[in-house]
């Protein structure tokens, strides 16, 4: 009898030191070499830990605001959810997200995160996610086109009207910007908005500070200039814009990058190719600035296992080494987010980043000085998720792109369109 | 006597399993959002306060809700309209004994079959200002001086969401038409050429009273899923420029996962029901073909 009890316990204990604590990791990047990439980590990641067993499920940015408070909801959560900043103040009101702000610092210790990146997740408290990778907006443009119209790349709001206005000719639009109500839309007015000192939507007390002359003359120059642009901008998002400049179709545009596209697409001549700030308002130097994404993962479990197991992932990722293969599944996309990282020769020495070397790195020292509207100066609430899903700075962009109203009238009414959405 | 009460609960023995499914489908979901229209839950999932019908009160003060059933409206006659003139096109044209008419039958159909998200990709391909071809084809016939925009501006957009949404659906339309026309006795038409009438009066005479059972169907069903067409317009235009193209159905999704308000997406869809529901009874007791036509 004894010896059948043991035999059960050996069995028992086996079983356990067997067991595997499986892990499931939802993200949007569904472009098939980035989903290949993610999924090299994964089996580096489950060979290294066959207690712990990594699944990727590729989700879609356009449906994931719906999907994920859904799975909550239904308990199918996975572990961890790769975000970006106005998404995670939902998930943390529903007490789904965890708070990682020791993980993160023990992160920090090690691979020294920049502060901007981590302010982005850092409120009511607690840190609400581990940033993974930053994006960017920056001006692109052709060197040549510059040359041949014979004016200098843009520094100021004057610059960039001139420019647009100079290289509006023979078919081909100054500028592209977007007028759908979209976030690229929210993105690229934002852009101009920190460029006039207009970042802050909240003040310290909630309330909503948007409108402000600053804001309203973001609004106006864009509106001066959106006449270069495409007609059909009013319905683009990044995809159009980037096809117009490769294109040359357009002359400038604002995006996170074109390396991609214009190294496919364009010719990939890398020494034609620029890249700088976006342009400030007049006598606002001191402002410039832009608009930056840092990517994050969130922690959607409290079994201290999955926790635990998510954890070591996350931190095998951003490992020096791992880390520059991780954010190079779409090079001269992701930029780095630690010190670390910003050294990791993985992440250097990747063929296209080596091409356009002078390129990623004007686009990383843009991305250090971004803000994300809603997410500044410890000013973060709630209620931006319902700002930014409504995409209401687009929105109120329109009123005036399309509707026809003046700056001031469109913002005056955007204010209270979003006093309404975080009521 | 008897055997007539037999037969009736055999009948009802047969039919239940159906209705009691079809009863499940429909009104365990009705009932659910009915519910949900009577609390302020936002996202899905969480819990919400009983407000009443405070949700419907508010509903009817929206001008969102306002500018969307106009929409709808609008949406609705726009494609009646495109979708009657080009499925009627098609299905007389086809009627005809012409070379080549199988491979037109075939050929047409297939806009129908084609995935939505391939049309959205083709149209918005060839509307593009920058590249499309249908701006290049209207500068050099000389009716655009520049490239517009079609989806630059409210009328513009919803003009062409209507025709893309035609394009789409006229050949489904044009089939269902097409046989009707192919039970028409060929005798009526021969008689009438007889008696010296023309193609108009042919179609006004002979096909279109003859057609009315067919188009009872299309003129019901086809307004009901003209109603409910998301894809196209969420793929295109998300509603937009400036709200010009969000009909009810956006304006729902829109209210439910992206203002995550679910418990006014509720009441809307609940609103939405009903007034497609009053839409079904109306259009059925008025236009529904009687026993002598």
């Amino acid at each position: 009898m004894n010896k059948i009890l043991l035999f059960f316990i050996t069995i028992l204990f086996s079983l356990n030191a067997y067991a595997v604590t499986n892990v499931t990791f939802w993200h949007m990047e569904g472009v098939p070499h980035r989903v290949d990439r993610i999924q090299t980590l994964i089996d580096e990641f489950n060979s290294a830990n066959p207690d712990i067993n990594v699944t990727q499920e590729v989700q879609n940015w356009g449906e994931i605001y719906a999907k994920a408070p859904a799975s909550v909801a239904a308990g199918t959560a996975p572990e961890i959810l790769v975000g970006i900043p106005d998404f995670t103040p939902i998930l943390a009101d529903m007490g789904a997200a965890q708070p990682v702000e020791d993980f993160v610092a023990e992160l920090d210790s090690k691979y020294g995160f920049y502060q901007k990146a981590l302010d982005q997740y850092t409120y009511n408290g607690h840190t609400w996610a581990v940033p993974l990778w930053n994006m960017g907006l920056s001006l692109w443009y052709r060197k040549s086109d510059f040359e041949a119209a014979g004016i200098e790349p843009p520094k100021t709001w004057s610059d960039l009207k001139k420019a647009a206005k100079a290289l509006t000719k023979d078919g081909v639009y100054g500028i592209g910007l977007p007028g759908n109500k979209q976030l690229y839309t929210d993105q690229t007015i934002y852009s101009f908005m920190v460029n006039s000192g207009a970042e802050e939507i909240y003040n310290s007390d909630g309330t909503l500070r948007f409108d402000n002359p600053q804001t309203v003359a973001a609004y106006d120059v864009y509106k001066e200039l959106y006449q270069y642009s495409a007609p059909d901008a009013a319905n683009w998002t990044w995809g159009e814009a980037e096809a117009c400049f490769a294109s040359k179709g357009c002359a400038m545009i604002l995006q996170f990058t074109v390396i991609s596209t214009y190294d496919s697409q364009a010719g990939g001549d890398a020494s034609d190719l620029g890249v700088i700030q976006i342009p400030h308002a007049n006598g606002k130097a001191h402002r410039a600035g832009t608009v930056s994404y840092v990517n994050s993962a969130m922690i959607m479990t409290a079994d201290e296992a999955k926790m635990e197991a998510s954890k070591k992932f996350l931190s095998f990722l951003m490992e020096p080494g791992n880390y520059g293969r991780f954010i190079n599944m779409e090079p001269g996309l992701f930029l780095p987010i630690t010190e670390a990282g910003s050294k990791d020769s993985t992440y250097w020495d990747d063929p296209v980043v080596v091409k356009y070397k002078s390129q990623v790195e004007t686009m990383l020292d843009n991305s250090t000085r971004g803000s994300l509207f809603g997410f500044t100066n410890g000013n973060t609430f709630t209620s931006i998720s319902s700002i930014s899903a409504q995409n209401l700075l687009a929105q109120t962009l329109q009123l005036t792109l399309i509707d026809g109203k003046s700056a001031k009238d469109a913002v005056s009414e955007g204010m209270e369109i979003m006093t309404e959405a975080i009521e | 006597m008897i055997s007539v009460k037999k037969n009736n609960i055999e009948g009802w023995l047969f039919v239940s399993p159906l209705v009691i499914w079809i009863s499940l489908i429909i009104l365990v979901p009705i009932y659910i959002a009915f519910e949900l229209s009577l609390f302020n839950v936002k996202i899905i999932g969480t819990s919400g306060k009983f407000v009443g019908i405070d949700n419907y009160i508010k509903l009817f003060g929206k001008s969102k809700f306002l500018n969307a059933s106009l929409n709808s409206f609008y949406w609705i006659i726009g494609n009646a309209i495109c979708q009657t003139f080009f499925a009627f096109t098609i299905a007389l044209t086809i009627n005809y004994k012409f070379p080549g008419k199988k491979i037109m039958a075939n050929w047409i159909i297939l806009s129908f079959i084609i995935p939505t998200v391939v049309v959205v990709v083709i149209w918005k391909l060839m509307l593009s200002s920058s590249s499309g071809v249908i701006n290049s084809v209207l500068i050099d016939i000389g009716l655009l001086d520049e490239a517009t925009g079609f989806f630059s501006s409210p009328n513009k957009a919803f003009i062409s969401l209507v025709l893309i949404n035609s394009w789409r659906w006229s050949p489904f339309l044009a089939l269902i038409i097409l046989s009707g026309l192919n039970s028409i006795n060929r005798e009526m038409y021969d008689a009438s050429k007889v008696d010296g009438a023309n193609f108009v009066q042919q179609f006004l005479f002979i096909t279109f009273p003859n057609l009315k059972s067919v188009l009872f169907v299309l003129g019901l069903v086809g307004t009901l899923l003209s109603f409910n067409i998301f894809d196209i317009i969420w793929l295109i235009t998300k509603g937009g420029p400036s709200s010009a193209t969000t009909t009810l159905p956006l304006l729902i999704y829109e209210t439910a996962f992206t203002k995550f308000r679910i418990s006014q997406a509720a009441t809307l869809s609940i609103v939405t029901s009903f007034l497609l529901l009053l839409f079904s009874i109306i259009f059925i007791k008025s236009m529904a073909p009687k026993e002598d036509d």
